[in-house]
């Protein structure tokens, strides 16, 4: 390869960047296009830079690594940091994305590279990969908030927020009380991954948070529709699954 | 399980004393009442109440290989029927013994009272029953009673063992990972900070053996942690600290305080990218310490889960130790944290 390799590091400790700085100062095939303390400024300097590797902390301010590959337009090759996160590790596994334990060596961290050259040359595509990593939740926990971003801003939305998740095709959109965010995650992730003591799937297109119902009413013979506690009363068709699912844990 | 009558001396007493005054009251009924004449009232308050007392006391062997739960009740019968017939044997024999010198050829009042006597033993043997069941229930319940307060014993410190923090291996090897990169830059301070961090973890195990410590021993430590996080997080954290000086010599659970920092720190500095300044205010009051920790946070971020395991585990500590509830206080006011430890007192601090 002729081409230095454009490499990007997002860690958010001051003494780690040095450390990788300086172990890839004398390297002839690599060169630092930027350097980055948050997930935010991550994600806006790989959109931008559109770097060939990233170095990426999985713990990080705002967002995490795993929250910053939901948000990226541009899917570069990434290495993955972290100290000790037994999920995250247990995701690297699953998914054989390349990862360092810090602390590391600087043999290891160049093993790494190797390796990541190679995948670079023999034309391998990351970016599914990554999804499906995105995808991972190892965890036995609901999860407690969304990253969106809309346009240039980055937002983060607790779950408590939702309103309601309506499915587009490979979209959702999401709607929280002061606003609309779509973000590309299936509905069934949501209905996996978030409480089903709160959000219920109303319908193949609708996930709903309990506590925005306001009322459920009979619509024809067999079908309902639910009512929101928003200004304009939104209605929600229910399915014929979804109303007991509604009445289970509503109980009623 | 030995014999209790050789085991308990009091009980062996009141056994020969209850057999004493029962065969005087015997004896007195039948030499005054009855008109028995005193060598023969004698003998057979001899043979009821001392020999049988003596053979009896071994009735306790028969229970004692025989648990109620194992065997069926018909062997049961069956086993104590022949028990107590061997026994009666050996009874009848040793008073024919003892009453042959004083009693001549011929006379009735043995074979007449031959019967009863008989009768008398299998009644006697029943009653011992009884009681050496009673004793051993007795006896076994004590011993559960013992045995439940040593396991109850056994749990409670089963239990503050599991509550006592460990050190995060999350902290040990970002710190690690600090000392590597200082090792290329700057390593007077890679130096330094292996020593903070090996006299932090020399504390932490401490604890394995002393449950309290003195406050400013904990407080060393805290500050100490601080420090090695300070290296690690730089600007971004702020420590300070307005510590009441006559509250260092009170009495702490150790590392009680670490999981608060550590807490603060993953919560607030961790989260943001700003400063995040860790503010610890400590003063006596009468007998009690009272410590507070309040840190900023980013509520943007995170909806805090309520009590984390880290908070959890002190406020269940702490209600161990003191046996005592509510010792913790935690008020969320959406941008700082605030997390109140209250430690009970042996002595008057101010």
């Amino acid at each position: 390869m002729s081409e230095k390799l454009q490499t990007l590091i997002i860690e958010d400790e001051e003494l780690a960047r040095n450390l990788l700085r300086s172990y890839l100062k004398d390297q002839p095939d690599i060169e630092i296009i930027g350097e980055c303390e948050n997930g935010f400024d991550g994600v806006k300097a790989i959109n931008d830079k559109k770097p060939d590797l990233v170095f990426l902390d999985i713990q990080m301010p705002k967002i995490t690594g795993f929250e910053m590959i939901e948000l990226l337009d541009f899917k570069p090759q990434i290495i993955f940091t972290t100290a000790y996160d037994q999920f995250a590790l247990k995701a690297f596994e699953l998914n054989a994305v390349d990862y360092l334990l810090k602390p590391f060596s600087k043999d290891r961290m160049l093993s790494a590279i190797e390796k990541v050259k190679h995948r670079i040359q023999s034309g391998e595509d990351t970016a599914e990969k990554l999804e499906e990593l995105s995808n991972y939740r190892p965890g036995e926990e609901f999860i407690d908030r969304v990253v969106v971003k809309d346009r240039h801003k980055i937002h983060i939305i607790t779950v408590d927020q939702i309103r309601y998740i309506e499915s587009l095709d490979d979209y959702v959109m999401i709607y929280t009380n002061d606003g609309r965010h779509m973000k590309q995650k299936t509905m069934k992730y949501f209905e996996t991954n978030l409480d089903p003591k709160n959000f219920i799937r109303i319908h193949r297109s609708y996930i709903v948070h309990v506590d925005h119902i306001a009322e459920i009413q009979q619509y024809e013979k067999e079908s309902y529709i639910v009512i929101l506690k928003d200004k304009d009363k939104t209605k929600l068709k229910v399915s014929k699954t979804g109303y007991k699912k509604i009445k289970e844990t509503l109980h009623f | 399980m030995s014999h209790p009558l050789t085991n308990n001396y009091r009980l062996l007493i009141y056994y020969a004393l209850f057999w004493v005054v029962i065969g005087v009251t015997n004896l007195i009924m039948l030499t005054f009442f009855y008109n028995v004449p005193l060598t023969y009232s004698l003998l057979d308050t001899i043979s009821t109440f001392v020999i049988y007392p003596l053979l009896g006391s071994s009735i306790w062997y028969s229970i004692r290989y025989n648990n109620l739960e194992e065997i069926s009740i018909a062997r049961l019968i069956v086993f104590h029927l022949i028990a107590a017939s061997i026994l009666c044997g050996i009874w009848v024999s040793l008073i024919y013994a003892l009453f042959k010198p004083f009693v001549g050829e011929g006379n009735d009042f043995l074979k007449n009272s031959l019967p009863s006597k008989i009768f008398g033993g299998y009644v006697m043997y029943a009653v011992f029953l009884v009681f050496f069941y009673a004793v051993n229930y007795y006896q076994s319940l004590k011993e559960k009673v013992k045995k439940e307060g040593e396991y109850v014993a056994l749990i409670r410190e089963a239990e503050l063992q599991a509550l006592k923090s460990q050190i995060n291996p999350h902290f040990l090897f970002n710190s690690l990972n600090s000392i590597s990169s200082l090792t290329v830059s700057n390593p007077e301070k890679a130096q330094e900070m292996v020593i903070n961090l090996s006299t932090f973890m020399r504390y932490s195990l401490l604890h394995n053996e002393k449950e309290m410590v003195a406050f400013s021993r904990e407080l060393e430590n805290i500050k100490l942690y601080l420090s090695i996080e300070k290296v690690r997080f730089g600007k971004k954290l702020n420590a300070e600290f307005e510590i009441d000086a006559h509250c260092l010599e009170a009495e702490i659970p150790n590392m009680i305080l670490q999981p608060l920092f550590e807490n603060a720190i993953k919560y607030g500095v961790y989260e943001t990218t700003d400063q995040v300044t860790i503010k610890t205010t400590c003063e006596c009051d009468g007998n009690a310490l009272k410590i507070t920790i309040v840190n900023d946070y980013d509520h943007s971020t995170l909806k805090r889960k309520g009590e984390g395991i880290g908070l959890r585990n002190i406020r269940k500590r702490m209600e161990i130790i003191y046996n005592q509830p509510d010792l913790m206080k935690i008020t969320d006011n959406k941008t700082s944290f605030e997390v109140q430890l209250i430690i009970p007192q042996k002595q008057n601090l101010s």
